[in-house]
């Protein structure tokens, strides 16, 4: 038989705790942190205080209305109306914002793709191929970046050959020039018609999404496989150009062409900007490629053997089977290192590009003073993207750790 | 009937596929049409970098000039190498007085001696010699870089590390020879063995003294010429700002990652946007904040000078990075530690310095080496605000009449000489990785 318990008579008499005010464990967390913020918050008002003191000894006012007030200077590369003596360190401060972003964008994208091959290259099956993978990641991973983007921007883009001998790159079409003031290429002029054919590719492309589904749908319920490749380029290369033909070829392309001593026309990108292009690509690809490596090698030997056991061919193998378990382990650090790309574009200063660091950190905080708010609102414009980069980040992990089971 | 052989069948050799270069490269070469093709294409692509490589950098390349002109006459499709030996002593001390560069270099070998004993095997107290370069090798290096005038505080630490560097030389010769620490054999060499521990201390405590004493007044006799720190540049500063960087950054790390981990919530939010704000951007803004910024945070009338600020900013900058590695290693050592730990009865700091750092650090000493390999090419930037460091020395030789529009070569030494440094420092650490990942699977 089995014994209730009599509830009253296992009631414990719990030990008075005597009430110790140094001892007491709120007691003491409440007192460290209030020693922590008071040390901390005596620190920012000393420097609040002496900040403040040395502006009035200096004369100089604070706030944020220099914003509004005109700067006098010019800038090389801008891609919004400015002119100087009318536009506004405001108008400044967009210009090195969309540089920056601009940079960073093409940046990262150029990178990761670069990256993801040189990273596919490093596991070749082919020695050499591999070695020298490994000798393009090891070095390009091991020089600092800033030497790397002086010497693309001194030692290669600047002893460009000069405007009269400029090298075309489009095979004498003249829509791709490079010489040492930059790359020149043609802009393309939309005609009247021209959204017709930008309608058809985009039916096109809508078309070749319902033609997947519905080949995965009939693959997953009879397992047949449809050949989708050949209709898809078919529909996406022969209905816009169907249709641009039929509206009479409404585009033409503003080329650059010589006059005097400069190219007029088109649009350019200065030589600083390729220089950053290219050791920022190649740089970050160096650091991806060894992402991709690592994470492609995270994925059991088994799951390749076990594919290849069941019949798919290697390129399959590494499509559906190897990649995608792969992912989880590439892309976060891919996106932080994006993170990094766009932090590194701020070296842009070193040689001249008008990004954020070297318009509103370098010149307009030489001309007019205010460090403090200069310092603050760039250092803000980065926290910005790194939210927006790492918030991306956030939503990828979300959706990974869902799809684990 | 059966026949059974009455010696072993002799090994027949391995095939030809598998021993000869001839079957290695059809492995791993030719194994397919389309491999043979990318093979070919490599080969020809090494073959035009590593030729053109030559025949610029070696080949026809001039060692041996007095200016730009005379390299072009030798040679106009090679490289200018003479520019760059001319300038090899800027390159790697700046403007350090040249009858004084034996301090740069006395102080470099100084430290490679000191460090030298944590990677010899049987030599003791390995924890005192990590210690003592920490506390006092920054002053007697700083007294040696920058001389002068030694103030009392100067004196004394200068002292110190003197007794300290002796103290571990001896301690190597005794740990190799007697197999016992210096200690230990000073004790034994006093037939003070058997003594009590308290007389024993007091003894070490007595020799400690005396020898402090004689070092002090011996080197109350001399002094160093000074050297303002704008003379310093090139590699040296370069090392000089990344050491001090390194070397601060880890104590400001370690307190930043406990910060970060503690449950005091003020503590932890403070921490926590620290480390977030100075990671989310980039150097040069943090080295523009500190050249603009720091004038106008001091007191009035009280000056930092240039090197002091960047070297603020860099710990700073560092320091959070750091921060993020030291909480990856505390992540990576189990719960049940801390827990052991407190039910023994430790107290937090207990806990932490005991049982949770020593572990954590270990993890840790690969991605520190990491760290440092960053903070080594991060520092180039602070040839952007106008310090000579290795980068602006390079940059200069261009600037140098007899050398005047000579940039690549000096850049490119200047990958050279990076790319030795941190490769192999890299190699190390993953070294250093495997060797400490195989040390856990016990």
């Amino acid at each position: 038989m089995v014994k209730v318990a009599n509830q009253d008579n296992n009631v414990r008499i719990r030990p008075k705790e005597e009430f110790n005010f140094f001892q007491d464990k709120r007691v003491r967390s409440v007192f460290y942190q209030l020693l922590t913020a008071g040390t901390v918050g005596w620190l920012l008002w000393y420097l609040a205080s002496n900040t403040t003191q040395n502006l009035a000894l200096r004369g100089m006012n604070t706030g944020f209305g220099f914003l509004d007030s005109v700067a006098g200077f010019d800038t090389d590369f801008k891609l919004i109306e400015y002119t100087p003596g009318v536009g506004t360190y405001l108008d400044i401060f967009m210009i090195g914002a969309i540089n920056t972003l601009l940079i960073s964008f093409v940046a990262i994208i150029l990178s990761t793709i670069l990256g993801f091959f040189v990273g596919i290259l490093r596991l070749s099956k082919n020695w050499l191929v591999a070695k020298v993978a490994l000798a393009f990641v090891e070095v390009f991973r091991n020089t600092p970046l800033l030497i790397q983007i002086v010497f693309w921007f001194i030692g290669i883009f600047s002893l460009l050959p000069v405007v009269k001998k400029t090298i075309d790159l489009s095979f004498g079409s003249e829509m791709l020039l490079l010489n040492n003031r930059g790359l020149y290429f043609s802009t393309p002029i939309f005609g009247d018609l021209f959204w017709l054919t930008a309608l058809a590719l985009l039916t096109a492309l809508v078309g070749v999404f319902f033609l997947r589904r519905r080949a995965r749908k009939l693959q997953n319920e009879s397992g047949a496989q449809t050949k989708i490749l050949l209709p898809s380029l078919a529909l996406i290369i022969l209905l816009p150009s169907f249709t641009f033909f039929i509206t009479g070829m409404p585009l033409a392309w503003d080329i650059p062409t010589l006059q005097g001593f400069n190219f007029v026309g088109g649009a350019s990108l200065p030589p600083s900007f390729l220089a950053l292009l290219v050791s920022l690509s190649i740089y970050h690809a160096a650091q991806i490629a060894e992402a991709v490596r690592a994470g492609i090698l995270s994925v059991n030997r088994g799951q390749t053997e076990a594919a290849l056991a069941i019949g798919l061919k290697p390129g399959k193998v590494t499509s559906l089977v190897v990649v995608p378990q792969a992912m989880p382990a590439i892309v976060p650090p891919i996106i932080s290192n994006w993170m990094d790309t766009v932090k590194n574009s701020s070296l842009a200063v070193a040689i001249g590009y008008n990004d954020i660091v070297s318009l509103f950190m370098q010149t307009t905080l030489n001309q007019i003073g205010h460090a403090v708010e200069i310092v603050a609102i760039t250092m803000a414009f980065y926290m910005t993207i790194s939210l927006i980069i790492s918030g991306l980040l956030n939503i990828y992990n979300k959706r990974v750790q869902l799809v684990e089971r | 009937m059966t026949i059974v052989r009455a010696q072993k069948t002799p090994d027949r050799t391995p095939p030809l596929s598998e021993t000869s270069i001839l079957g290695w490269m059809q492995k791993n070469l030719f194994s397919s049409f389309f491999n043979s093709i990318l093979t070919i294409i490599t080969l020809y692509i090494v073959y035009i970098t590593v030729s053109g490589i030559y025949i610029w950098g070696i080949a026809d390349a001039t060692f041996v000039a007095e200016n730009r002109r005379e390299c072009y006459n030798n040679s106009l499709t090679g490289a200018c190498w003479a520019g760059v030996i001319d300038w090899f002593d800027n390159i790697f001390y700046g403007r350090y007085p040249r009858e004084e560069i034996w301090r740069v270099n006395f102080g470099g070998l100084l430290l490679v001696l000191w460090m030298a004993p944590l990677w010899i095997s049987k030599v003791k107290g390995k924890i005192f010699i990590g210690i003592s370069v920490i506390l006092f090798y920054p002053f007697l290096a700083g007294y040696l870089f920058s001389g002068g005038e030694k103030g009392l505080f100067m004196q004394v630490m200068v002292s110190g590390a003197i007794i300290a560097f002796i103290a571990n030389m001896l301690n190597v010769l005794t740990s190799r020879i007697k197999g016992q620490s210096l200690s230990k054999f000073l004790i034994s060499l006093f037939r003070q063995s058997n003594a009590s521990d308290k007389s024993q201390r007091n003894l070490i405590l007595g020799v400690l003294v005396i020898s402090f004493a004689a070092v002090f007044f011996w080197q109350t006799g001399w002094s160093l010429e000074g050297v303002v720190w704008t003379k310093w540049g090139g590699m040296f500063l370069t090392l000089v700002i990344s050491g001090v960087g390194i070397a601060a950054s880890m104590p400001l790390g370690v307190f930043l990652a406990l910060g970060r981990q503690s449950k005091l919530p003020v503590v932890k939010v403070l921490s926590t946007s620290f480390i977030e704000v100075f990671r989310s951007v980039p150097l040069i803004t943090v080295l523009f904040m500190a050249t603009t910024m720091f004038p106008l945070f001091m007191p009035e009338g009280f000056v930092l000078n240039k090197l002091v600020q960047v070297i603020l900013a860099i710990i700073l900058f560092n320091a959070c990075y750091m921060a993020e590695n030291v909480r990856a290693g505390l992540q990576a050592i189990p719960k049940g530690q801390s827990e052991g730990a407190h039910t023994i009865g430790l107290s937090y700091w207990g806990t932490m310095g005991l049982i949770i750092m020593p572990q954590a650090l270990k993890h840790m000493i690969p991605n520190i080496v990491g760290n440092f390999i960053g903070l080594l090419k991060n520092t180039t930037l602070v040839s952007i605000i106008g310090l000579f460091d290795i980068l602006g020395m390079l940059r200069s030789i261009s600037k140098d009449a007899p050398w005047i529009g000579l940039h690549k070569e000096p850049l490119i030494f200047g990958a050279i000489i990076f790319f030795i440094v941190c490769f192999s420092m890299s190699k190390y650490s993953r070294h250093l990785e495997v060797k400490l990942s195989a040390g856990n699977k016990h």
